[in-house]
């Protein structure tokens, strides 16, 4: 029998990426889109995205350099908004996953707490905007604290999930070993429920980056979010589709990151 | 008697009056009616009965899992009001931990007792290669096939050393050949040993072959309505249990657990 060929698995990507390029090139330069510069071509956004990281001259005849973009880099912008959900999603961790597992294990705490969960769960978090920058002004506090309202809900729940999940049996069997209530939580609630506080934790991601570049419409540079505001509403549209590009990616990248961390810190998922 | 069963014992299990009833107002199940029984130090006793007969049921009450509706359930001279230590239980299906390998599952119980660091592991090995899993101590569970899980999980709780072993029917689930492998070994474990052991299954030849006191229970609510000795598990030291389940007093024997579940 000969070998039959097969196609190999990146092929179809690269295709439909190619081709997305292509299509978006030839709107570029057609006249579909006017003025022309509301649509500027890949490679535009390649250049704005260039002179975003690097010192350059502010053009227009002016023999002037200046740093990036707003006197940060692109990826310095990049690197607060980062900088801002790691501390926000820090801080939501360290809160939602004892909250979570008290309310999981104590079901008199589980009725007076839930109903303020689900309460603050289902408010956007950039309601709260206005107010915390009332309470904590327009610097990083109010933003912080943004991303800890926004992380921290669906991080409690899915940990009182996962423990409300914990197998009866898996309880008593440790209980049968002697274990006390606290060795019961330390070495079986918590690992058990470990698969779900990491997928609260994911859902909690996404929901912080989204919040986070949001919230950075009010004062928020440097930032990614912020810088890619502002250069929309100064019509450097490439350098606003770039910062797009660059948010996009990054959120596909921290979700591929925290699968890694499930992989490497639970290996057992789907298996027992 | 070997010298091994002599050492200080938690007592017998003492089950008196036990009346138990799953649900709550207008909507209730009776489960058990009225089980009186004492199960001796180094005993093996073991429990048949249709399945749905409430045995299960009167195991987690001595495990502790429960309260029973009313009665009390000692041991020694002292009341179980929940689980502990001294009763090992091993489950029908294995409860052995994901996160930990074999080696760690089979050390949880000295770990959580704070025992130091070398003695877990001399324990843990020491179970290991008494169930024959020596070779699998660094897999985790999922990665071991039912027979062996059920090995792990039986060593996790000799390794605990409790004084009183409750086995809800550990050999189910497992095919013929694995299982009756399993019973040789559960016996060899009881007659080193010295535990107590209470045994549910649903199987007749299990029960007269493994019990040194067989019991039956009778169909919801459950009631103990056979309570014999039984020869065949002390026999088993010497004679090879296929000859044993070849004897006419084995069959005479299992005919009549057969009518009492009947």
């Amino acid at each position: 029998m000969p070998e039959r060929r097969r196609t190999p698995a990146w092929l179809p990507a690269v295709v439909t990426a190619t081709g997305v390029l292509a299509l978006w090139t030839v709107v570029a330069a057609s006249d579909l889109v006017r003025p022309a510069y509301l649509a500027p071509s890949p490679l535009e956004v390649w250049d704005a995205f260039v002179r975003a990281n690097t010192y350059h001259e502010i053009g227009g005849g002016v023999d002037r350099v200046v740093r990036g973009e707003e006197n940060y880099f692109l990826w310095e912008h990049l690197v607060v908004s980062l900088r801002r959900i790691g501390i926000g999603l820090l801080l939501a961790i360290l809160v939602g996953v004892p909250l979570g597992l008290l309310m999981g294990t104590v079901a008199s705490v589980r009725r007076v707490a839930g109903p303020y969960l689900d309460f603050l769960r289902s408010i956007p978090p950039l309601a709260y905007m206005g107010f915390l920058v009332a309470w904590f002004g327009i610097y990083d506090t109010s933003k912080i604290w943004l991303l800890f309202l926004a992380a921290f809900p669906p991080i409690a729940l899915a940990t009182i999930n996962g423990v409300r999940g914990v197998r009866e049996d898996q309880v008593n069997a440790v209980l049968s070993l002697g274990a006390s209530r606290r060795q019961v939580v330390t070495s079986v609630v918590l690992p058990a429920t470990l698969p779900d506080i990491l997928s609260g934790i994911r859902v909690a991601v996404g929901f912080a980056w989204t919040t986070v570049v949001a919230a950075e419409l009010v004062n928020g540079l440097p930032g990614i979010g912020g810088l890619a505001y502002l250069s929309g509403t100064q019509n450097k549209i490439a350098l606003s589709v770039a910062c797009i590009l660059v948010i996009g990616l990054t959120a596909i990248a921290l979700d591929a990151l925290i699968r890694l961390i499930e992989r490497s810190l639970v290996p057992w998922r789907g298996k027992a | 008697m070997t010298l091994e069963s002599v050492r200080t014992h938690a007592g017998a299990v003492r089950v008196a009056g036990v009346e138990h009833v799953f649900g709550s107002r207008g909507d209730t199940v009776p489960a058990l009616d009225r089980i009186d029984l004492t199960i001796e130090p180094g005993e093996l006793v073991t429990l048949a009965g249709p399945s749905g007969c409430g045995k299960t049921t009167l195991l987690r009450l001595v495990a502790g899992f429960m309260r029973p509706s009313s009665g009390t359930i000692t041991v020694g001279d002292r009341t179980v009001r929940g689980p502990g230590a001294e009763r090992g239980v091993v489950f029908q299906q294995p409860t052995l931990y994901p996160w930990l390998d074999v080696r760690g599952n089979v050390a949880l119980g000295p770990r959580l007792r704070g025992a130091a660091k070398a003695e877990r592991a001399a324990r843990a090995e020491e179970y290991l290669a008494m169930v024959g899993l020596t070779d699998f101590a660094d897999r985790r569970p999922y990665e071991l096939s039912g027979g062996m899980q059920q090995r792990a999980q039986i060593a996790r709780v000799l390794a605990n050393d409790p004084d009183i072993v409750l086995m809800d029917e550990p050999f189910g689930a497992l095919d013929a050949l694995t299982r009756e492998r399993l019973q040789t070994e559960l016996l060899t474990l009881w007659r080193t040993t010295g535990k107590t052991v209470l045994f549910i299954t649903h199987g007749v030849d299990e029960a007269v072959l493994l019990g040194s006191r067989v019991l039956v229970m009778s169909p919801r609510p459950g009631r103990i309505v056979f309570d014999e000795p039984a020869p065949f598990a002390a026999a088993s030291a010497d004679v090879d249990p296929v000859e044993l389940r070849a004897s006419a007093e084995f069959a005479a024997m299992t005919r009549r657990v057969r009518e009492a579940i009947a």
